[in-house]
């Protein structure tokens, strides 16, 4: 049916197709492969790949159908049958030592608060994207993914158990998970600033 | 308005509908991420005008979310990443 049309193409044709329906895709996907990976050589290697891939089953690519879905899916099972191993290990970061030093008694919470708030609001910006990045770097990488495709990428649930492959309970449930992990190592730095929450 | 709410949630408290709570936290995450049916969401709204733990805790993973889809900077692709990837894909048959 599709393979035959698929096969039919020139291949001018094909590739036409191929960069007008796959290429738009390519931030989102050099981004999840980021994420995942944590260094820009890595996740343009992947990238490739993932391309390049997609490129030979692009004749059982039916138009119209999702793209998105259907790269990061390859993405996702390039990462974990081969980049996984040689790709770098998350940094992890020590908080225990800010969190004595910032949890102590002697230290005031509003002079931490004050000090932030003299900071010009870009640089506000800036630090909690940082520090977001952080704390979401030291997560396992089983839920680093889903935080990306939920939160930055607006898979929906559906999506995200096509592209992992598990079921969409597994897909709630391990969201919430991620989600809870996240929130305490957030919620560590948000007393290290003086907030209360 | 406040005192309201705070009235409202202990009075529930006391007719024991503590299940309500549990079952209002189990649909947070896909009240926030957009997946809970119209009658769920409706569910999940009455609750939260009544109980104002339900309430903060909607607030904090709404914020957290945000925190993800506001806040982390995206990675800018290398300009040589699209050309590469259409000049492999020309050389393959
Ligand atoms: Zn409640």
């Amino acid at each position: 049916m599709s393979e035959q049309t698929g096969k039919q193409m020139s291949k001018e044709e094909k590739d036409a197709r191929f960069e007008a329906e796959l290429l738009p895709v390519l931030d989102p996907l050099y981004n999840f492969a980021y994420r995942l990976t944590l260094d820009e050589d890595d996740a343009n290697d992947l990238v490739q790949e993932t391309y390049l891939k997609a490129y030979r089953f692009f004749d059982y690519f039916e138009q119209g159908t999702n793209a998105k879905a259907w790269l990061f899916r390859i993405l996702k099972n390039s990462f974990i049958n081969e980049f996984r191993k040689k790709s770098k290990q998350p940094a992890k970061v020590d908080y225990s030592e800010v969190e004595g030093y910032y949890n102590s008694e002697d230290v005031e919470g509003e002079s931490g608060v004050a000090s932030t708030t003299d900071m010009r609001t870009e640089s506000v910006q800036d630090l909690i994207g940082d520090e977001v990045a952080s704390a979401l770097n030291t997560l396992p990488v089983d839920f680093r993914t889903v935080i990306i495709l939920c939160d930055l990428e607006g898979f929906t649930y559906e999506e995200m158990a096509k592209i992992l492959d598990i079921p969409i309970g597994t897909v709630r449930s391990r969201l919430h998970r991620a989600r809870n992990s996240l929130k305490e190592k957030l919620e560590k730095y948000a007393k290290s600033m003086g907030y209360n929450s | 308005m406040e005192t309201r709410i705070t009235d409202e949630y202990q009075r529930v408290s006391e007719e024991g509908y503590d299940t309500e709570c549990e079952k209002v936290a189990n649909m947070l995450d896909m009240v926030i991420d957009g997946e809970a049916s119209t009658e769920e969401q409706v569910y999940f709204n009455n609750h939260l005008e009544k109980c104002v733990s339900c309430f903060e805790s909607h607030q904090k993973q709404k914020l957290l979310k945000g925190l993800v889809s506001g806040h982390l900077k995206r990675v800018i692709v290398p300009e040589s990443l699209a050309l590469s990837i259409k000049a492999k894909i020309q050389e393959t048959l």
